[in-house]
């Protein structure tokens, strides 16, 4: 019987404010898992530190939480130790964008099959409210002292430079176009970016609920024959320049959907095959590490290349 | 020059050039010709941060039984270059003999690019105040002055004459040069040519051009030698360990074999001086074949370890953790700056209880310091690493044998306890070569322990359950949903700041710590070195040990009777072993490469007991016996405090 979103709901209590954005994004998460059928046991959700951290805690599974800005190269050592997990990295745009920033960037070099989902509200709420590397420049949200003097980075594009081969945007409230969106980024082999746009009722009075809705727009309801898929030179040359366009596209209108997707990159665990042949039977956590406790190796056979023979 | 026994061969000689020069090779060549011989060997390696062209050397020590230090004067130098000449023209002694090439000895110090400046306006000044001109040439004068033969060859002909009798170029046969003065060297010494050649050919193996080329340049030498300084005067005999299979290995390979030895399913890493070595070298043997007893129990022939370079060592040690959570054995490998990056992690892997073996390469800090000379002096750094009340096991290693041993004991204690390990090692360990005979590292003498992993735990499996000993049962992921969390929790993972469940479970991570203390036996934490009953104590730890225990043998001609309480585990640490010899002393002299005396420091808070005496090196080069005994004499005869030790170019 296939499972229920229920399946993957913990009993804690979920300590978000009212109307916050991270409900929705956990919900979707949740009904995600669910019409994937992700067995809990073979599921793992690594969480930074904020608001958006604390998800582990209301999501069955194998769930760590970690370091603030370090829930992608915990997730690396995850899923590398155990390729058979479906491995998912959280964390706000403070944890994945900020201090956290060079391993977004790295985990893109590896094309390792994580999904990433970055919580965006702009802010960071759980200090109360600072200014975060997705609020624009000169803006002034209800707990900054001053305008915001750093100008906003673009994930989408930061990820397509680092070398993600699945990079989408949602909105928190749009729980059923969020879980289609998760759903597509677990399914895709390789380093996944879920952005997912979330109002802070609390700290964010500027990017609201409001202010979201009259901007968002669906990229394949725009144009019926949206096609992100680069599988080819020739797909490359043909529609990066309306990819770009549409990752850059940012003010009066906002667009949401799958923008790239590359199916012709190997993944980090087909690279790790190639250099350890049996890697994928034997993955670091599921190897012998010793004969009924006697070690597995001769040092005197293995490292012959350090032993002067007479 | 030698006798016919061979058990008071004690030979130490020295090999300069320019970084990327072969310096290395020609080292390595050396060693292995005395191996061949029958003796034991260290040689260890001295270089700057840099890639090419900066001066560097290798320094060698050949006894009958595995030399424990190396010391200046030496019996011979080979100096092919101006500013070899120049860095070590007073560290041969009165009779050995200095190589050098006559062909570049008119080169002036001034012109000499790569040199240091202050050691330039050192030279300068010497040899001004001598009358003499500031060339290599003048300190060729010098070392002659001071009863040292030297031995000038003419490269340039030398090359020459290889290059017309291969058919190579000059360029390719122009890196014979270190060959040519290493044969000249080791036949002064005594070795005869067949085993210079076996060497060769063994160290150059399957490149058999290379290996011909190289066997030529070294016939070239010797029928020089023969020509014009009449061959050496006698020739050495075989060493005990004739036909032995030995094992040349630096101490970050020692560890890396350790590693594979003791179960290691991934080793994570960014690039650091001392460190990276041990990372490439398990990365060169990432696939292997299991030893026949394991095969035969697994129905396994081979396995694989992943070796990940990451962008940084907060990944580096991030991704550790991640792969311990899954179920790997894990480690990391760092020196101090990259240890400094992990410390957040270290705070996270104590709270979630989390296994995973930390390597820290200690070099000459602070900050960027001496990138890639020797220092002691993360001791506190790595014990005190980590924000909030958190203890973690720390192991120092005072050799290359207990180095290979404590990586293995390091994974298990790590999951066994559910805790990182810090296994302290450092620069002069990472690039010191030591032969070792099978009896020193036996693979059948290590046991691998996983302690309370369970592969199938059921439904009511808790993470952290309390238990009696302090540990939890420790599943892997992938089998049951589980939660692992820096917060403070609940059995279940579940984040609770109840005041009730904070103190529970503070107490359950005490008794882990007290199961430690009490698992691990006295005899693994301290050991005491020579007579109990020695009036005058040395303490010390991590690589001074084999030092101390040479510059011992030394005190001991001179009539001073010292035993040696190496200290080896920092936490927890053994309190009453310690303070028991501490108090039975009259002098008690605490030898360490940092100025603070950490260790001394420690004892001080664990005992209460307070340290007096001193010895330091702090120039991030190579401690040396000769200067261990002489500062132990000079605190001994004159009570002196404190005695900061400052040789090696």
């Amino acid at each position: 019987m296939a499972r229920s979103w229920l399946d993957y709901k913990t009993d804690a209590w979920v300590q978000w404010c009212p109307g916050c954005g991270n409900f929705g994004i956990l919900n979707a998460l949740h009904r995600a898992l669910a019409e994937l059928d992700i067995d809990p046991s073979n599921l793992v959700v690594v969480t930074g530190i904020g608001c958006s951290g604390r998800s582990c805690y209301y999501i069955k599974g194998n769930t760590i939480h970690v370091l603030h800005g370090r829930a992608i190269p915990t997730a690396t050592g995850i899923k590398i130790a155990n390729p058979e997990l479906t491995v998912i990295a959280e964390g706000g745009d403070g944890d994945m964008l900020g201090i956290g920033v060079e391993h977004f960037v790295s985990i893109g070099r590896r094309n390792l099959d994580i999904t990433v989902i970055v919580h965006d509200n702009a802010v960071y709420g759980l200090t109360k409210g600072q200014a975060g590397p997705t609020l624009p420049s000169w803006w002034q949200t209800k707990a900054l002292p001053g305008p915001n003097l750093h100008d906003n980075l673009n994930p989408l594009l930061l990820a397509l430079a680092s070398g993600y081969t699945f990079i989408a945007r949602g909105y928190a409230y749009h729980v059923k176009e969020t879980k289609e969106l998760i759903k597509k980024a677990i399914e895709h082999k390789g380093t996944s970016l879920v952005q997912i746009l979330q109002p802070c009722p609390t700290y964010n009075n500027i990017m609201t609920k409001d202010w979201y809705e009259e901007r968002i727009y669906y990229l394949d309801q725009e144009d019926p024959n949206w096609d992100p898929q680069v599988a080819s030179i020739d797909d490359f040359k043909n529609k990066m320049g309306t990819i770009l366009e549409k990752m850059l596209e940012w003010g009066d209108k906002i667009p949401l959907g799958v923008f790239y997707v590359n199916l012709a990159k190997d993944t980090f665990e087909q690279r790790l095959e190639k250099v350890i042949p049996t890697y994928r039977e034997y993955p670091p956590a599921k190897r012998p590490v010793s004969a009924n406790g006697k070690p597995l190796v001769d040092p005197w056979i293995l490292f012959a290349d350090k032993v002067v023979k007479p | 020059m030698h006798g016919v026994s061979n058990s008071n061969i004690d030979l130490k000689f020295l090999i300069g050039g320019p970084q990327g020069g072969g310096i290395e090779s020609a080292g390595q060549i050396a060693l292995k010709t005395f191996v061949l011989k029958g003796y034991q060997v260290i040689g260890t390696r001295e270089y700057q941060s840099n890639i090419m062209g900066a001066h560097s050397y290798f320094t060698i020590r050949v006894k009958p039984e595995r030399p424990g230090a190396i010391n200046f004067p030496v019996d011979a130098a080979t100096v092919l270059d101006a500013e070899s000449v120049l860095t070590h023209f007073t560290d041969v002694k009165k009779d050995g003999f200095m190589v050098y090439d006559s062909s570049t000895i008119k080169t002036k110090i001034k012109t000499i690019a790569p040199m240091p400046k202050p050691l330039k306006e050192r030279l300068i000044k010497f040899f001004e105040e001598r009358g003499m001109e500031p060339t290599a040439e003048s300190a060729v004068k010098v070392a002659e002055e001071n009863g040292v033969k030297t031995i000038g060859l003419p490269m340039r002909d030398l090359i020459r004459k290889v290059a017309s009798e291969t058919s190579a170029p000059l360029s390719r046969v122009s890196k014979t040069l270190n060959t040519i003065g290493l044969a000249t060297t080791l036949y002064l010494l005594g070795v005869e040519p067949n085993w210079i050649e076996k060497a060769i050919a063994t160290h150059f193996a399957a490149k058999k051009k290379v290996v011909d080329m190289n066997i030529l340049a070294a016939r070239i030498a010797i029928e020089y030698v023969d020509e014009h300084y009449g061959g050496p005067c006698c020739f050495l005999p075989e060493g005990p360990h004739l036909g032995k299979e030995t094992m040349l290995a630096t101490g970050n390979e020692i560890v890396a074999m350790g590693k594979v030895v003791g179960g290691l399913t991934m080793q994570t890493y960014y690039p650091i001086t001392p460190a990276s070595d041990e990372a490439l070298f398990l990365e060169g043997h990432r696939n292997f074949e299991l030893a026949p007893w394991a095969e035969e129990v697994l129905r396994l022939k081979k396995l694989g370890a992943v070796v990940l370079q990451t962008e940084d060592e907060l990944s580096a040690i991030m991704s550790a953790l991640g792969a311990a959570v899954a179920g790997a054995r894990t480690s990391t490998s760092t020196s101090g700056p990259g240890f400094a990056l992990m410390n957040e992690a270290i705070s996270l892997a104590i709270m979630a209880e989390i296994p995973v073996v930390i390597t820290v390469w200690q070099r000459g800090g602070p900050s960027t310091g001496l990138p890639t000379r020797e220092g002691q002096q993360d001791l506190l750094h790595t014990l005190f690493s980590g924000h909030g009340d958190n203890p973690k096991i720390v192991i120092a290693s005072g050799d290359h044998i207990e180095a290979y041993y404590d990586a293995i004991k390091a994974l298990n204690w790590a999951e066994k306890y559910q805790t990182p390990v810090i296994h302290l090692v450092d620069k002069y360990l990472a690039s010191t070569i030591t032969s070792l005979h099978r009896e020193d590292i036996d693979p059948l003498k290590a046991t691998v322990e996983r302690g309370k992993f369970v592969e199938n735990p059921g439904k009511d499996y808790l993470r952290y359950k309390i238990t009696e000993d302090g540990i939890s049962p420790r599943a892997p992921m992938g089998k049951v949903p589980l939660t692992w969390t820096g917060l403070e929790h609940t059995e279940d993972g579940m984040p609770t700041e109840d005041p009730i469940v904070r103190d529970q479970m503070i107490a359950k991570r005490r008794r882990k710590f007290e199961t430690i203390a009490r698992e691990i036996p006295d005899s693994e934490k301290v050991v005491l070195h020579g007579d109990p009953d020695a009036k005058i104590t040395l303490v010390s730890w991590g690589s001074t040990k084999p030092i101390i225990l040479e510059a011992m043998k030394l005190l001991e001609k001179e009539g001073i009777k010292v035993n040696f309480l190496q200290l080896r585990l920092f936490y927890p640490f053994p309190v009453k072993p310690v303070l028991d010899v501490l108090t039975n002393a009259e002098l008690v002299i605490d030898i360490e490469q940092n100025d603070l005396a950490q260790a001394a420091f420690l004892i001080r808070g664990y005992t209460g007991f307070t340290i007096e005496h001193f010895v330091k090196k702090l120039t991030g080069r190579a401690l040396w016996d000769t200067e261990v005994a002489h500062a132990v004499k000079r605190i001994v005869e004159t009570g002196e405090k404190e005695v900061v030790v400052s040789g090696g170019a």
